[in-house]
């Protein structure tokens, strides 16, 4: 497609529409190469941390190591759900905003919102037993792992719902038309990759 | 600035360094503290490193030298006033030719290099069966701290006795190391602080001594003399003053030296010395 | 209709030159930037060879002796510590990496690619500032009462714990990395998106300039592996601060330092990649314009720049050759590492014959452009040395270690970075550079830097240990102190040689005649524009026809009489051919 152009590139009414729709697509899959690498940068951070770990078990004689109690399994597998089914809601808020249902798209955003702010909450008070009950930054290598996994996830969550709530306030903008499809496919991205994020955490941190 | 002038500048600036690099070599040769050769090597088997270095230079000038020549030449020859031949380079026959070339260079050089290497290893330098194996080994723990290497022999009964509180006879050394000459000696190396590094430079060997984990490390001497124990990892303000001495000596100065040393140490064995408190059973099958 | 519309030029000083969207604003931001720090780090390289040179002597008040008045002048070891840590990590990442891949990246890759910026012009700014606010800490590393980092560049623990190095200089400098790397992601982010969406109609991959393969390669490794060190030092700041146990060991704890040096290395083999691909790459085209002849077999240059690209995470194993690993790993570390010299050799292969039978011309770029490629020939061939175990037993953690890759890291990127501002100062600022100051400063540069670090390789063959405040403690050193000496006056004298070029960059900018658009006649798209080019580069996207490298084409020669062709520009009689209208860079096919 041959792209000679004047300055002002709208010329007429009836271009417009296919001007806007064109440039959407580009932008749109541009931000997604961006998104998808940048995503993929954070994996392999999440990998070379996970690596770490898996040095420090392989090293230990047994696991968990002496000294240190089972991590709980009920409160963390909840938000193993709750984290899923946000990524469900999210995944339905996208549907219903290509069908052009903005509110109910808008809707379903909040859901994924609330439940991403109850895992913070549930993760919150998983911390807080355990480190009552005496597993500080610095009781050693186990407590050390545990919190830097399961904290360096959550403040991933945190950006993530500031995503999300950023793209629901941008809705109701006018100008979202071209940008607000780009928006929620950025943050949505994001969400879906801290859900995987967590669904690994709580494999090999918790449950093996 | 004449370019003529300029070009033949350049040819014998270049070629000035190419004598100069090649007379360093020349000097690099082993030569016994002189020069700035490699430093004697009194080892039963550092010749091995040796050759290689001297190989790899070979291997390594040869191609410098044709590399220098080749630039000089163009430069000179095929200069402005040399018309260019278009060609991409991308014709079959000279991508065949160009990769061959790659494979030979590569099987040739780097082929003998790692074949040696391979064989090095596994003969001599890490091949720690054959050193323990050796009926009359010397075998010395060592404990590396910020600045100083402490050294452990087994006393007179022949066992590292751990605790200390339960080896009264194990000689413990700081910084002077007595070994005898043409037995094996086996070291294993921690460290209680930060990384340090084993090296002694008259014996080609060099080992990490990383805290949490005990190296090993063995060299058999086929001289007599003093030489010196550098540390070749940096471990803090001190790390340039972490030298030590290893003396080689005949077998009956070591024995007798090593009876006295045990016998001393009974004499003076303090079980309440939390600062002696180290050591570990000799781990053979490592 | 146009994917990337001119957005209008900025008026107020504050948009122009400060917070500024336009990639060749924030490329001359970069490159001020890392020659700031090009020049601190030169200063306390002078001082390791002052103390080399001259032990315990005060340093003169001109070599920055002032700032050592604590002690009068005199380097101590502690202080010693601190300055080669420092010079290290200011050089490789707040020197060449601003230089060389901040500032030709983000000038090089939107202009040669025929884009009017980069994909997200606005992270582009926020990778500056966030580069920016880096270098403030590392500065701010320097002043705490216990001292500057200490633990070397490569940071090794427990040395780098608190236990080891106490105090906040350490601190603050690990916090510098963290940032630096989180700039640098953001900047490599734009330059992979860039390039596989932003490409002009009728620029393939294989029509890119070998500057555009090898940046682009450099950020896809920059994007990998960046993080992998941000791990590490994630870590390293978790135990200093908050007194976990990633790494301490020994008396302090159940820590493992090895996962430090196995998540350094990770990222520390492919980081000496990422500083020479976009070198190799600006040595790959400079070799072929000023030739005047074609990249010979450029595509095999390029599957070499992928295939060291592939292999670098593979032989990282190779600087933990002595730390007791098991003998089949090290043999498998060796044979990779012997591999990946082969596309270096391939590359070099290249370079040679894209010479030979050439018209040469002798411009300054290619003077540097020469020079990188013959310190980098005595650098590769050298860590041959130190790839096979068996050797590297003996010269590990010594001098010549130290000689390997100040020959292939400092000046071939160095002499690479030189070409490059010779090479594209007429386009960035729209003046010419002074001849002769160019000339001497190449042959100053590439005489003393042979002398410097053959000197180290010399020093390091006979055994001289790294990082040693005072070598002659030990006996079988104490003959080397002339060697060293004579190493250090070649040091000074590089750094005097580095003058010429500072009056020069600076002269030419105020009073250097106005340069035309295409002043080294090439047919990259770049020259395309003026000098320097309007804040939104091209006023017509340019259609690519043929690739960069189109030197005495003899069709060329017969119709249009002279030696080269544009990218962009068509024979006359030539129809435009079908294939370039629909060979989009990715961009608009799904609108169709």
């Amino acid at each position: 497609m041959a792209v000679t152009m004047p300055i002002d590139p709208i010329q007429s009414e009836p271009n417009r529409a296919a001007i806007l729709h064109s440039e959407q697509i580009h932008t749109r899959t541009t931000s997604s190469v961006g998104m998808i690498i940048f995503l993929g940068s954070w994996a392999v951070m999440f990998a070379s941390l996970f690596f770490g770990y898996g040095m420090h078990r392989t090293a230990s004689v047994s696991w968990p190591p002496p000294g240190f109690e089972p991590l709980p399994l009920l409160v963390p597998g909840i938000n193993t759900l709750l984290i899923i089914l946000s990524s469900v809601f999210l995944h339905v808020a996208g549907q219903q905003f290509r069908q052009g249902n903005g509110r109910l798209s808008n809707r379903w955003l909040s859901g994924t919102i609330l439940l991403g702010a109850v895992f913070l909450a549930l993760q919150l008070s998983v911390w807080t037993a355990l480190w009552q009950s005496g597993m500080t930054l610095r009781s050693g290598g186990f407590a050390s792992y545990f919190y830097l996994l399961t904290v360096f996830h959550a403040l991933h969550v945190i950006v993530g719902l500031g995503l999300l709530g950023w793209v629901g306030l941008m809705q109701r903008r006018v100008s979202a038309e071209i940008k607000q499809p780009v928006r929620l496919g950025l943050a949505t991205m994001f969400w879906h990759f801290v859900g995987v994020a967590w669904v690994l955490t709580y494999t090999f941190v918790y449950v093996l | 600035m004449n370019s003529r002038i300029l070009r033949w500048t350049s040819f014998v600036t270049v070629l000035l360094c190419g004598l100069f690099v090649g007379v360093g070599l020349a000097f690099a040769e082993v030569q016994p503290e002189s020069g700035f050769g490699l430093p004697r090597d009194v080892s039963l088997e550092g010749w091995r490193i040796d050759w290689l270095l001297q190989v790899t230079t070979l291997f390594v000038g040869l191609l410098f030298f044709i590399m220098c020549v080749w630039m000089v030449y163009a430069c000179v020859v095929h200069n402005e006033d040399h018309e260019a031949v278009y060609d991409h380079g991308d014709a079959k026959h000279a991508v065949v030719v160009a990769l061959t070339l790659s494979c030979v260079i590569f099987f040739v050089v780097d082929g003998n290099l790692f074949y040696n290497s391979v064989v090095d290893v596994e003969e001599a330098f890490w091949n720690f069966e054959r050193a323990e194996s050796h009926p009359e080994a010397i075998r010395i723990e060592v404990n590396s701290r910020q600045w100083a290497w402490e050294g452990r022999y087994a006393g007179a009964d022949g066992e590292f006795g751990t605790p200390y509180a339960q080896s009264p006879d194990d000689v413990v050394v700081l910084n002077h190391f007595r070994v005898p000459v043409g037995v094996p000696v086996i070291l294993e190396l921690a460290s209680v602080d930060v990384i340090h590094s084993f090296y002694l430079p008259n014996f080609r060997a060099k080992i990490d001594v990383m805290p949490g984990m005990i190296n090993k490390l063995w060299f058999q001497a086929t001289e007599t003399g003093d030489f010196d124990i550098g540390c070749a990892q940096h471990c803090g303000t001190h790390h340039y003053k972490m030298k030590g001495m290893l003396s080689v000596l005949p077998r009956d100065e070591y024995d007798a030296w090593h009876r006295m040393a045990s016998q001393r140490a009974e004499r003076t064995h303090d079980p309440i010395d939390k600062h002696a408190q180290w050591g570990w059973a000799w781990r053979k099958d490592r | 209709m146009d994917l990337q519309p001119i957005h209008p030029e900025p008026t107020s000083f504050v948009k122009k030159y400060l917070f500024s969207t336009d990639h060749k604003v924030i490329a001359k931001q970069f490159l001020w930037t890392g020659m700031i720090f090009l020049f601190i780090g030169g200063v306390l390289a002078m001082w390791i060879r002052w103390q080399w040179g001259f032990p315990n002597q005060p340093v003169p008040a001109i070599l920055g002796g002032a700032l050592l008045s604590d002690s009068d002048g005199i380097i101590g070891p502690a202080t010693y510590a601190s300055v080669f840590t420092q010079h290290g990590l200011i050089m490789i990442f707040f020197a060449i990496t601003p230089a060389l891949i901040g500032c030709f990246g983000n000038f090089c890759i939107p202009l040669m690619i025929g884009a009017r910026d980069m994909a997200f012009p606005k992270l582009n700014m926020l990778s500056y500032w966030t580069f920016l606010l880096s270098c403030i800490l590392v500065l701010a590393s320097f002043f705490p009462d216990m001292g500057g980092a200490a633990a070397g560049w490569t940071t090794y623990p427990p040395l780098s714990t608190n236990v080891g190095t106490p105090g906040w200089g350490q601190t603050l400098m690990v916090m510098a990395i963290f940032v630096t790397g989180s700039a640098t992601i953001m900047g490599s982010i734009n330059y992979v998106t860039t390039v596989i969406r932003l490409r002009a109609p009728g620029m393939t991959y294989m029509r890119m300039p070998g500057t555009v393969w090898g940046l682009w390669l450099t950020a896809i490794l920059n994007v990998l592996f960046v993080p992998v060190l941000a791990g590490g030092a994630v870590l390293l700041l978790l135990d200093r601060l908050f007194g976990t146990e990633f790494f301490m060991a020994g008396a302090s704890g159940n820590g493992d330092p090895i996962l430090f040096q196995h998540l350094f290395w990770i990222f520390g083999h492919p980081e000496v990649y990422i500083l020479i691909l976009p070198a190799w790459g600006i040595m790959t085209d400079l070799m072929s314009f000023f030739s005047r002849k074609p990249a010979y077999w450029f595509k095999g240059s390029v599957y070499a720049m992928i295939g060291v690209t592939i292999l670098s995470a593979v032989v990282y194993g190779h600087h933990m050759f002595l730390t007791g690993m098991s003998p089949l790993l090290g043999h498998t570390f060796m044979l990779l590492t012997l591999i990946i010299s082969v596309p270096a050799e391939m590359l070099f292969l290249n370079w040679l014959h894209t010479m030979w039978h050439g018209s040469i011309r002798l411009t300054v770029p290619m003077l540097f452009a020469l020079g990188s490629v013959f310190v980098f020939g005595l650098g590769g061939l050298t860590g041959i040395y130190l790839g096979t175990i068996s050797t590297d037993i003996y010269l590990h953690d010594t001098m010549f270690v130290v000689g390997h890759f100040h020959f292939t890291m400092a000046a071939a990127t160095f002499l690479g970075t030189f070409a490059a501002i010779y090479h594209w100062y007429p386009k960035m600022f729209g003046r010419k550079m002074n001849v002769t100051a160019g000339k001497v400063h190449f042959w100053g540069s590439v005489v003393f830097i042979t002398l410097v670090f053959g000197g180290q390789m010399l020093v390091g063959y006979a055994g001289q240990q790294r990082r040693l405040w005072d070598p002659y403690q030990y006996t079988f050193l104490e003959h080397l102190a002339d060697l060293n000496l004579w190493t250090s006056y070649a040091a000074f004298a590089l750094g005097i040689f580095q003058v010429p070029f500072v009056v020069n960059f600076i002269g030419s900018m105020i009073r250097g005649p106005k340069a035309e658009a295409n002043p080294w006649e090439l047919g990259t798209l770049e020259w395309t524009l003026p000098s320097p080019p309007p804040n939104y580069n091209f006023a017509e996207m340019p259609k690519v026809y043929r690739g960069p490298h189109e030197y005495n084409n003899p069709e060329v020669k017969r119709v249009l009489g002279k030696d080269w062709i544009g990218q962009s520009e068509l024979m006359p009689g030539e129809q435009e051919p079908v294939e370039s209208s629909q060979q989009e860079a990715g961009s608009d096919r799904e609108a169709e």
